[in-house]
């Protein structure tokens, strides 16, 4: 069983659990949680938050399986529905992501064997999400996106609606502007 | 080119997505400009701290993930079986429904005409075959929409998920249950169709661990437990109730194939902890 999802790719899976074999969907968890939890938490810069919307698109891929199609990317799909679900949260809280406490970072289960080094730039893991706050949202979101080298950026300019050239504009005009907020948050420390 | 267009194009060069061969001029430029090679490393930096600041989920989010999945499939299988696929929701239905039901009523009349005349006290003697066949066919589905309500009703009498969660949670938050509501979270932990209000039993349960009734119940319910997440919280409960009685099922457990590896390794664990 186990090795025949191994071999099945993301988009089989999705379809197997359109047709009602919704095992196949643990498979994609285990596959995709931490980068969709990532982008959910680097994007409203609470990790609470982004635990229950990461909940939340495993939902709506359950519900809206239906709606999945035969020639399309699973990757693009759980971002779709993860922009969605942040989009919703943003509406309903009027919420600008907030500036992470170092401590809501240490309240995260990290179980990685590393996580005695990873413990010694914890405070510049929360200087960098400080940095990615001041950025504006949608600047934010596509550098976000961009950081998944699994998605194009034909991928990216249909999420975000733009053409391909806009995108990688937007996404590189984003990644100079965090490293110049996190350069001089890194100098006033 | 000037350090101004070679910069506006770094960003560029570090995505792993731009073609190797592209942007011949930035990468001249870029081999003796000290001051965009210090640009370019600080891009690197940065998009290496963006990658390091990722934060990982809690064990929770894969906990409620499974809980949620189990719901799910639950609720897909009571649907499938409270509303069978109908002949009738074929692209055909429109046609076949009346078809069907124009025939029943000649069936009707024909019974009607063969047995009308037959005193109501006994029951008839059916002897003709296709008679027999017709009366057959009748009873099984009578039979069938027996066992259709059956189980309707056996669906309302559990009532919806949360209802019976906030039952499961009110029984719990009892200062000092008496033996009628540990069993009731005894039979949510054996006999709830959800892992999510099975596991919020066995949550409540810790408590009276030291209650051998039910160290009881959590060990047989562990053998007809089928989901790993579960299983996997059973395990630790008989384990940390140092619960003896538990150890042949765990032994079999530890070496039964058909089971989750995490849920052999768990066994296997909480052997050595008895």
């Amino acid at each position: 069983m186990a090795t025949d999802t191994e071999q099945r790719s993301d988009h089989d899976l999705m379809l197997a659990v359109r047709h009602g074999e919704l095992d196949a969907l643990g498979e994609l968890f285990e596959r995709h949680h931490s980068r969709l939890f990532g982008f959910l938490a680097q994007l409203t810069g609470q990790p609470a938050v982004a635990e229950d919307l990461a909940q939340t698109v495993f939902q709506r891929m359950l519900k809206y399986r239906h709606t999945y199609r035969d020639d399309g990317r699973f990757t693009a799909w759980m971002y779709h529905l993860a922009r969605r679900c942040a989009a919703d949260h943003f509406r309903k809280t009027g919420a600008a992501p907030r500036a992470t406490d170092p401590g809501v970072l240490d309240e995260l289960a990290d179980e990685s064997p590393h996580a005695g080094h990873q413990a010694a730039s914890r405070d510049d893991r929360a200087l960098l999400q400080t940095a990615l706050n001041q950025l504006d949202r949608d600047d934010r979101e596509v550098l976000l996106l961009s950081r998944f080298e699994e998605l194009s950026f034909a991928e990216i300019a249909h999420l975000l609606e733009c053409s391909v050239g806009a995108a990688k504009v937007r996404a590189h005009r984003a990644l100079g502007e965090l490293r110049t907020v996190y350069f001089q948050l890194l100098k006033s420390r | 080119m000037n350090c101004e267009t070679a910069a506006a194009l770094l960003p560029e060069l570090i995505d792993a997505r731009t073609d190797a061969a592209a942007h011949v001029e930035v990468r001249q430029h870029l081999a003796h400009c000290p001051h965009c090679q210090r640009e370019f490393s600080d891009l690197r930096r940065t998009l290496a701290a963006l990658e390091e600041a990722a934060p990982l989920p809690s064990s929770a989010l894969r906990r409620n993930f499974y809980a949620m999945l189990e719901e799910e499939k639950h609720s897909a299988a009571s649907a499938a079986v409270a509303r069978p696929r109908s002949i009738f929701s074929s692209r055909w239905g429109w046609l076949l429904a009346p078809a069907l039901a124009a025939i029943t009523l000649l069936a009707g009349f024909q019974l009607g005409a063969r047995f009308g005349t037959t005193p109501p006290a006994t029951a008839p003697v059916v002897t003709d075959d296709a008679t027999r066949r017709e009366l057959a066919a009748l009873r099984q589905q009578v039979g069938q929409m027996s066992q259709l309500v059956g189980y309707s009703l056996l669906q309302q009498q559990q009532g919806p998920a949360n209802e019976r969660l906030r039952e499961v949670l009110v029984a719990a938050q009892a200062e000092k249950p008496g033996a009628k509501i540990l069993d009731e979270l005894i039979v949510a932990l054996a006999f709830d169709p959800s892992a999510n209000i099975r596991l919020r039993a066995l949550e409540a349960l810790y408590a009276h661990s030291d209650n051998a009734a039910v160290r009881a119940g959590v060990v047989a319910a562990l053998p007809r437990e089928q989901n790993p997440l579960v299983q996997l919280e059973l395990i630790d409960f008989v384990a940390t109730a140092r619960e003896r009685e538990a150890a042949p099922l765990l032994e079999r457990m530890s070496r039964e194939d058909s089971l989750d590896q995490s849920v052999r390794a768990a066994a296997r664990r909480a052997l050595a902890q008895l």
